[in-house]
């Protein structure tokens, strides 16, 4: 297929209706369509419901959509695969596991002996700085840090793609900045592709190459925007105030209409 | 022998307490400091009993004083009954609540997962739960006579509900993110989910249903020993008010109170190091 050369996520009319226990219907995702790149950075911003979680889900297997499809890598995504790694925002750390057998999950499942699966968690905690955290058990460790072991555990297995569900939203100001300037070195070391979900406009601005607003629920794309600003990414320029200026109206826009006050606009 | 002996000197537990409180601070530590409540316990326990002995002078063969008991206590231990009967209800228990182990745990990790599996079989739990393994014992005794297998029959009963129950309430308290992460990270078949995640995951609730499980089926034995055995520690108690032996009774209750606590701060310090926690 010509379309799907170079291009690690395909998604085509993927769409999600839930059904709730009182057999209400719910619809989280209006028919999307999305093509990413490989190596691209790609975030994703929209309010929040409108399905941003659900989309991840889907491209991560472990949710099925009710139409559409979604291909990685030209192949239809069907359940999960370790090809796809994800970051969750509230860690999901296994508690019962040291930190470097977190990182090794992963690995023991893909079939990677165990000398070499030391070898490489050892490698990937360096990367984030957590060597002399190995040994520790993750309740030891602070929101950032085990953030940054979830990273770790999401590099290691070397997928194409990994995907971010507000990896950071949970952390202190200054842990995110620190973890955003971490995880732009490191993808930019590494070159995988990322889907980075945020609620956060800076944030989005200051790591993807695009950007896709969402409408309110149910989640439509709204806009793609491409972001041509060399890295390190200053907030200060008016080049990013300009954008940031543009996706808060787009925003703006769709939590009036979700709150039905579009009359008033 | 009389209960001179008793009333003209202190219970020697009474001044073993009375040193062992006075160096508390310096000798004893971490397991020491946890024993005092008990030896406190027991040592008041102890000067009432006494006491009431010294009070109303009853029939040793009624109410024999510490003093006689303890006696009565080593001799058990010395001619080896104590050890025999011991022995005979702790490997009930412990098969029993074994077999309830390698059955209701697996059962309860599918129950807790699966809302299909669930709702065919909790309705059985729900019906059978309340009914005591006591009640038990009559239909025991007819199905499989006074041996060995009625008694792990219903020590079964008791310690198979518990260890059910607190296995699905560990698994629905997972966090469903954890799931998610397993299964993201190679947990591709339910197999390896169940090892890698729910089972670990769910080990802290495990653990406590053991633990509670234990303490139930330890209850159930003596009972079932009081009505049909012919060894165990029920046996020595129903056995001892029969032969009119207060002291072997007494001997009896205070084994299993002690063995109780025993088991049970087994059961916590393996918890402590066993069990992840947050
Ligand atoms: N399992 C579910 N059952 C029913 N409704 C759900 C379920 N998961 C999500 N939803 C609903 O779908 C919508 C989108 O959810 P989600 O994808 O989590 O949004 P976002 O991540 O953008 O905040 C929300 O309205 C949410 O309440
Ligand atoms: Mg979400």
């Amino acid at each position: 297929m010509l379309e799907s050369i170079g291009k690690a996520l395909r998604i085509r009319g993927l769409s999600k209706t839930y059904f709730t226990r009182s057999g209400e219907a719910v619809e989280a995702l209006c028919p999307v369509n999305m093509d990413i790149r490989a190596g691209e950075f790609v975030a994703v911003v929209g309010p929040s419901g409108c399905g941003k979680s659900t989309l991840l889900q889907i491209l991560a297997g472990i949710t099925e959509p009710s139409a559409g499809e979604a291909y990685a890598d030209d192949t239809r995504i069907h359940g999960p695969s370790i090809d796809r790694s994800m970051v969750f925002q509230n860690y999901a750390l296994f508690p019962w596991l040291s930190v470097r057998r977190n990182v090794e999950f992963g690995l023991e499942h893909k079939g990677v002996p165990k000398a070499e699966r030391r070898e490489i968690a050892e490698r990937y905690l360096k990367m984030v700085g957590l060597s002399a955290f190995a040994d520790k058990q993750t309740n030891e460790l602070s929101g950032g840090m085990k953030q940054r072991v979830a990273i770790a555990r999401a590099f290691a297995v070397d997928p194409s793609v990994i995907l971010m569900d507000e990896p950071f939203g949970a952390l202190d100001a200054l842990s995110r900045r620190l973890l955003q300037r971490e995880l732009l070195r490191i993808w930019q070391e590494h070159r995988k592709t990322v889907l980075f979900i945020t609620h956060s406009v800076v944030e989005a601005i200051y790591l993807a190459d695009r950007i896709v607003v969402m409408t309110a629920r149910p989640g439509r794309i709204r806009s793609e925007i491409e972001v041509d600003l060399e890295h390190p990414r200053d907030n200060t320029s008016p080049q990013f105030a300009e954008l940031e200026r543009d996706i808060y109206a787009q925003l703006d826009e769709e939590l009036t209409r979700s709150f039905g006050l579009d009359q008033d606009a | 022998m009389s209960s001179k002996p008793s009333s003209s000197t202190p219970p020697p537990s009474v001044a073993m307490g009375r040193r062992a409180a006075g160096v508390s601070g310096a000798v004893l530590r971490g397991g020491g400091k946890r024993l005092l409540p008990f030896v406190y316990a027991a040592v008041t326990i102890a000067v009432i009993w006494e006491l009431v002995v010294v009070i109303t002078k009853p029939d040793a063969a009624i109410l024999p004083s510490p003093w006689q008991s303890a006696q009565t206590f080593a001799h058990l231990v010395a001619n080896g009954e104590l050890a025999r009967d011991v022995y005979a209800s702790l490997r009930r228990v412990l098969s029993a609540w074994a077999g309830a182990a390698v059955i209701g745990i697996p059962l309860g990790l599918v129950m807790g997962y699966s809302h299909r599996f669930e709702k065919i079989a909790d309705p059985f739990i729900e019906l059978l739960r309340p009914i005591s393994p006591l009640a038990w014992i009559p239909l025991a005794i007819l199905w499989f006579g006074i041996g060995e297998i009625g008694k792990v029959f219903v020590v079964f009963i008791g310690t198979f509900f518990p260890i059910v129950l607190t296995t699905v309430a560990g698994v629905k308290s997972i966090d469903p993110t954890l799931i998610n992460a397993g299964r993201v990270y190679g947990c591709t078949s339910g197999i390896s989910l169940f090892r890698k995640v729910i089972l670990p995951a769910s080990l802290p609730s495990i653990v406590v249903g053991l633990r509670i499980s234990f303490g139930m089926g330890w209850a159930a034995i003596i009972a079932a020993e009081l009505v049909a055995a012919q060894s165990g520690l029920g046996f020595l108690i129903a056995n001892g008010m029969e032969i009119l032996r207060a002291d072997e009774v007494l001997v009896g209750m205070v084994v299993i109170g002690v063995l109780g606590v025993m088991f049970d701060s087994v059961f916590r310090y393996a918890h402590r190091r066993l069990v992840w926690t947050e």
